[in-house]
């Protein structure tokens, strides 16, 4: 067992990985498959993981990106990627962190509210995605949208550093009465 | 002959040579360049894990951030753009990927714009079918309307007479039916005593004149009421039979004169 280290390996030439970590299987599998799809210019591996810390036995590439996903229809996954969020290096929350949200569409499922993962995200100082991952077009917009992400944090795109593009997609901060 | 063979030699090594060169060279850029890298590395290496928790995560990271941003801004600021080899194998292979990505690009506006016109030259026609349908329907409105103008005209002028002309006939069938009814019941209630009892025969022999009928009374009488308004009064005759002008009295029809006994009028009903 380990803590997931965002700069422990020298980068593979062209190569970008992207770590997906939810409970939530089916729809991790189904992301994945949607993201080789996209065309990519640099090489891409998509890694699944269903809890953290990972076995530190297996000798793995380094990671660029890691997706936390939770499902809002299961309290169980919010809890566990809370767990999961304190086997992570600091350094990974410099941009190479994003929480992805789905089943917000179907509000009458839902038991866990959007501010808490509003919340949580905000914590972490991550961008927050929402998408239905059930619909297949959205999951094809969502995963079009991580291989670009996932670009930037590989360092692939010139210009653009992970933690700026972050910087851009965090929405205005909350006044701080509201927080307290 | 030998002599331009040895000419044409040696300017084919001098080619090969700088192809050879050049990427030599760029070779060389790519491994100080991964030194770098590996240095970096041996560096980071050496910092040891920090993990987060819920309480203190904002404060750490915010502060790393600040760090980060700091340190992305001096480079930004030190960097200065580096000058490509002015190589012309180099510049031509650079030139080329560039061509090769206008070109695409290009294409790809190109067919966008394409699809834009087809997409124009449909709505066009539907808005075109569109119109002409509107068209059709504004004409057939309008020759609905002339015709229903006609007939509404026509229609309500030839009503109107019609309707005019039968309440003016019904009105004057019913004034002759009225004067009808109104002279039999004098002739059936009121006769002239000429027909009556032997002793009213001795008044008619005593007396010259001739007697009129009750109708003919009370038609002098309103004759006189509406043609002479200012002076409504008869004349008693010898003609009245004394016991209908006593009947008239005697019921309100008519009024004795206040100041000539001998004079009579008729009740002003329509007053």
């Amino acid at each position: 067992m380990s803590v997931l280290r965002s700069m422990d390996k020298l980068p593979d030439l062209n190569r970008a990985t992207v770590l997906l970590v939810s409970t939530e299987d089916a729809l991790l599998q189904q992301l994945a498959e949607s993201m080789l799809k996209d065309d990519c210019a640099s090489e891409l591996r998509v890694h699944l993981a269903n809890s953290l810390p990972l076995p530190s036995n297996v000798n793995r590439p380094r990671i660029d990106l890691i997706v936390f996903v939770i499902n809002l229809h299961s309290k169980y996954s919010l809890q566990k990627v809370e767990e999961f969020l304190q086997h992570v290096d600091s350094s990974f929350f410099l941009g190479k962190v994003c929480f992805l949200v789905t089943g917000a569409g179907q509000e009458s499922h839902c038991s866990v509210h959007q501010n808490t993962v509003i919340k949580l995200a905000h914590t972490y100082r991550s961008p927050l995605l929402l998408c239905d991952l059930q619909v297949e077009s959205f999951r094809a917009a969502m995963a079009r949208r991580l291989v670009r992400i996932l670009q930037i944090c590989a360092g692939h795109v010139p210009g653009v550093s992970a933690l700026n593009l972050m910087s851009l997609l965090r929405s205005p901060e909350n006044p701080p009465s509201k927080e307290l | 002959m030998s002599e331009n063979k040895q000419e044409v030699h040696p300017d084919t090594i001098t080619d090969v040579e700088a192809v050879i060169d050049t990427e030599e060279e760029l070779i060389k850029e790519c491994e100080e360049m991964w030194k770098d890298m590996e240095d970096c590395q041996n560096k980071l290496s050496l910092i040891g894990t920090e993990t987060l928790t819920n309480a203190d995560a904002q404060l750490s990271l915010l502060i790393m951030q600040m760090k980060c941003l700091t340190a992305e801004l001096g480079q930004w600021k030190k960097r200065k753009p580096e000058i490509i080899p002015l190589n012309e194998d180099v510049l031509l292979t650079l030139g080329k990927e560039e061509f090769q990505k206008l070109r695409c690009d290009l294409e790809m506006v190109l067919s966008t714009i394409q699809s834009k016109n087809e997409k124009l030259k449909e709505d066009l026609e539907r808005e075109q079918q569109w119109l002409d349908e509107q068209q059709q329907i504004l004409d057939t409105l309008n020759v609905l309307n002339s015709d229903v103008e006609n007939q509404v005209v026509t229609l309500t002028e030839s009503r109107i007479f019609n309707e005019l002309t039968t309440k003016i006939r019904g009105i004057k069938e019913f004034k002759e039916k009225l004067l009808l009814t109104l002279g039999a019941f004098l002739d059936n209630h009121f006769p002239l005593p000429e027909a009556s009892t032997p002793k009213k025969r001795k008044n008619i022999q005593d007396s010259n004149a001739q007697l009129i009928t009750l109708n003919e009374i009370l038609e002098m009488l309103i004759n006189r009421m509406f043609d002479v308004p200012h002076d409504p009064y008869v004349k008693i005759r010898d003609s009245f039979w004394p016991p209908y002008i006593e009947l008239l009295l005697r019921y309100g029809i008519a009024l004795r004169h206040p100041e000539d006994p001998s004079q009579i009028r008729l009740e002003a009903f329509h007053q």
